[in-house]
């Protein structure tokens, strides 16, 4: 019923497409990311989306964010929420603590996509200590399926908690090829991100 | 209409112990409407097959089937097809061809084979009655309704838009209702007692209001007239006219609580685990206590700690060591409360105590996939 | 983390895709021919849906349409493929653990497919690294030789198609609206076919459109679809069907 009143509604409104302004990401140049003093410095180009998934995150890929994806978090604050919320009434996100300890930020964005996404399907498979942004951090590994696909998507991660905000960068593709081909390109990223 | 609704379901209740309609088995769809549901059916069918979220484990598969069998009758269970399938919420679903799908958060909710008939029985209801068809018929018929109206006069679309969907929800009330009895009429019938309904009916909406209240909501007094868009009947109703009906039919039996819990016990702590990180404080609490209404186990005082450090404040994280302290002592098996009950500690800054009880974890499971990072966390 | 935003945005794109908003519908990957009467050919199992849509806007499955378009368009794929020389071979569909693997792979296709159309068909929306010239670069990556069922086999062809014809009603709504100056489709008609390299996995070709023609419930309606299907089909052009 609902999908029914939705389907009137998007065909009374009538909507145009959206234009969402994607960009180029020339390598080589120190650019910062995510509306915040984060900065990385790709060795490769990437598009940037002209679409963000919440106030202070930016997302890039290659062949599109179903295919390879990285997102920058770029210092989301204690009381927030890692994106922005889907059903906030009936399904809210749980939020950033500025006293969370790093290895709560896995279980942070594990719960955040089983909710947002709704699916049990996704796990985190490693977690170890790393630095990220010049901060003593964790680099972290994880899995996921989406309900309604069977694509089944791998994700790599680095965070820090600084001066009480976490800071992260994620990249995820499908298992299928995409995961393994830009890994490396990821890490560089990763590696080269300042604040 | 929903007061009609209740009132035409007390008089099916009233016949709910005599015997059953006679079943068709083998049934083929007839009509446009009718094979192209089907079909959609069958297309769905083809990749459940293929899903990752179905639970495959044999065991679990014929126990539940066993039960479905049980509560129907043989020859009604013969024409489905059932899969259980791990989604964390109380849902269990009827397909017009007879795909039955059941979600593990169904299983996590009732406490014994009778209710878990009960819910089964109910959407088996739906597919005996051939609901499926009529909701659908009725679905296109309201939309053509609101196309016209939004074209032909703006203004009176909104009133029209809430009070024809008020018209559909209370024809799907009234299918809700009639599933219900017949769900009743299948327990009188079955070895299991038929008031075995409304205590889950119950439960659900306690487990609602500890949601809302969770969540700094407002909870609702209960609910004698069910929210304009909600397609099931209140669940206050609905565990009302249960109850009346089930003591009309006056059926003991055994529930076989015993039996259900062994059979789920190998999966119970990663039902809990999906259920944790939903972010639903409230809920999940409530949904704890009740399955520790026999007592609280090791297992069951680790979800609590894992719920409670989760949601991180200082006193949840002082409550999440004490229940930590408790399933370890209660002899849990896992080498996790140690690491729980450490990381509580150091976030409730008892560093010391925090990192003996993380040390304790590494010794017992130098493997573990984050032995590094707690091993940077305790110094080594 | 975009995945459920994206998926709005597809189906902002892919619902409401006027025809203002100018859509490529074919890519090729540049060099990439195909001699008749050298490939072997495996087709996937076609995703075909057919109903009607109700004034509300509503799809109504209809199971008989869908039979009769399966039939029709596996034929007609049949005999475009026959011409160009080429022989087609349905997939023989596996059970079990391959199954699941073959699955895998045909979400991996829509996904793939899903983002050539968001991300390279609709200029507006296309990435910069795919903006340069004669570019078609795409792929599902060498994996895909390992899918059962396709051992000896050089392409797989994989076929979508999703009718939704306008009922009575609907169409008496659209003119109405039309009057209105509000825009209501009536009916939707979209399919896409594209054809992998089994040895490399790349897409050499994909031809998705969202507003096709051709009533697949006939003969000769779903010879006309499969000749827009394979508009721009590397080898041979196919225009020898759309002419029947």
């Amino acid at each position: 019923m609902i999908r029914m009143m939705g389907a009137t509604v998007a065909l009374l409104v009538a909507a145009s497409p959206v234009q969402a302004g994607n960009s180029l990401i020339a390598p080589g140049a120190k650019i910062l990311v995510a509306k915040s003093a984060l900065a990385v410095t790709p060795a490769s180009e990437w598009n940037k989306l002209g679409a963000r998934p919440g106030r202070n995150s930016e997302s890039w890929t290659l062949d599109g964010d179903g295919l390879n994806e990285i997102t920058f978090y770029g210092g989301i604050p204690d009381g927030r929420t890692l994106f922005r919320e889907v059903d906030k009434r009936n399904r809210p996100l749980p939020k950033v603590s500025g006293t969370m300890l790093i290895t709560d930020i896995p279980a942070l964005l594990e719960s955040s996509y089983r909710i947002a996404l709704n699916t049990p399907l996704m796990s985190i498979d490693s977690v170890e200590p790393a630095r990220f942004a010049g901060a003593a951090g964790v680099r972290f590994t994880y899995s996921y399926t989406r309900p309604d696909s069977e694509v089944r998507r791998l994700g790599e991660a680095r965070a820090a908690m600084i001066g009480g905000l976490l800071y992260m960068t994620t990249y995820e593709a499908p298992a299928l090829y995409y995961f393994e081909r830009d890994l490396t390109a990821f890490r560089q990223i990763a590696d080269s991100a300042a604040l | 209409m929903k007061r009609l609704a209740v009132l035409s379901g007390i008089a099916f209740a009233l016949t709910a112990a005599a015997p059953l309609p006679p079943y068709t088995p083998a049934y083929e769809p007839t009509g446009v409407d009718e094979r192209g549901m089907w079909m959609q059916a069958d297309e769905a069918e083809r990749q459940m097959r293929d899903s990752p979220f179905v639970l495959r484990d044999p065991a679990l598969n014929a126990y539940v089937r066993g039960i479905l069998c049980r509560t129907v009758g043989q020859d009604r269970c013969q024409s489905t097809r059932l899969y259980i399938q791990r989604l964390p919420i109380f849902n269990a679903t009827m397909y017009p061809n007879g795909m039955m799908t059941v979600w593990s958060g169904l299983l996590l909710r009732v406490r014994n084979e009778a209710e878990l008939g009960a819910v089964l029985g109910h959407e088996f209801g739906h597919f005996e009655q051939r609901h499926t068809l009529e909701g659908f018929k009725r679905a296109r018929g309201l939309g053509d309704l609101l196309t016209w109206t939004a074209l032909l006069s703006p203004t009176l679309y909104s009133s029209m838009a809430t009070s024809v969907i008020g018209g559909f929800y209370s024809f799907s009330r009234g299918q809700e209702t009639e599933a219900d009895l017949l769900g009743l009429a299948y327990l009188a019938q079955s070895p299991y007692p038929a008031a075995s309904a409304t205590p889950v009916w119950e439960r659900l909406m306690a487990e609602a209001d500890a949601t809302a209240a969770g969540r700094k909501r407002k909870v609702k007094t209960h609910r004698y007239s069910a929210g304009f868009f909600a397609s099931h009947p209140t669940e206050l109703t609905r565990a009302t006219y249960l109850r009346d009906a089930a003591a009309k039919a006056n059926d003991p039996g055994d529930p076989a609580a015993a039996a259900y819990r062994a059979a789920l016990a190998p999966f119970i702590a990663d039902f809990l685990t999906d259920q944790i990180k939903l972010n639903d404080f409230g809920g999940t609490d409530y949904l704890l206590a009740q399955l520790a209404a026999d007592g609280w186990t090791p297992d069951l005082l680790y979800a609590r700690a894992e719920l409670y450090r989760q949601r991180g404040n200082p006193r949840d994280l002082a409550s999440a060591a004490q229940f930590y302290q408790q399933a370890i002592d209660g002899g849990f098996a896992g080498a996790e409360a140690q690491r729980g009950l450490g990381l509580s500690l150091l976030r409730s800054q008892q560093l010391e105590a925090g990192k003996a009880a993380l040390r304790r974890y590494l010794d017992a499971k130098p493997g573990a996939p984050d032995a590094a990072m707690i091993g940077a966390l305790v110094g080594q | 983390m975009r995945g459920f935003f994206k998926s709005l945005v597809t189906v902002a794109l892919l619902a409401t895709a006027l025809p203002t908003a100018a859509q490529e519908k074919t890519g090729n990957k540049p060099g990439f021919t195909l001699t008749p009467g050298t490939a072997r050919i495996v087709l996937m199992r076609p995703s075909i849906r057919v109903g009607e849509q109700s004034t509300g806007g509503m799809f109504e499955p209809n199971a008989d349409w869908t039979l009769q378009a399966r039939d029709m368009l596996g034929r007609a794929i049949g005999s475009v493929q026959g011409q160009l020389g080429n022989s087609v071979v349905d997939l023989v569909e596996p059970v079990g653990a391959d199954a699941s693997a073959l699955a895998e792979y045909q979400a991996l296709f829509t996904t793939l497919a899903d983002s050539v159309i968001v991300y390279q068909f609709f200029p507006g929306n296309r990435l910069p690294t795919k903006k340069r010239k004669g570019q078609f670069s795409w792929t599902l990556g060498p994996g895909v030789a390992s899918l059962p069922g396709l051992k000896g086999a050089d392409y797989a062809l994989f076929v979508t198609t999703d009718d939704q014809f306008g009922s009575a009603g609907r169409k008496a709504v659209q003119l109405l609206a039309a009057l209105g100056g509000v825009g209501i489709t009536s009916g939707v008609h979209k399919g896409f076919a594209g054809l992998v390299d089994i040895k490399t996995g790349d897409l050499v070709w994909l031809n998705a459109d969202l507003q096709m023609g051709g009533d697949v419930r006939t003969e000769e309606g779903a010879q006309k679809r499969v000749a827009q299907l394979f508009e721009g089909f590397p080898g041979r052009p196919v225009a020898s069907a759309a002419g029947q």
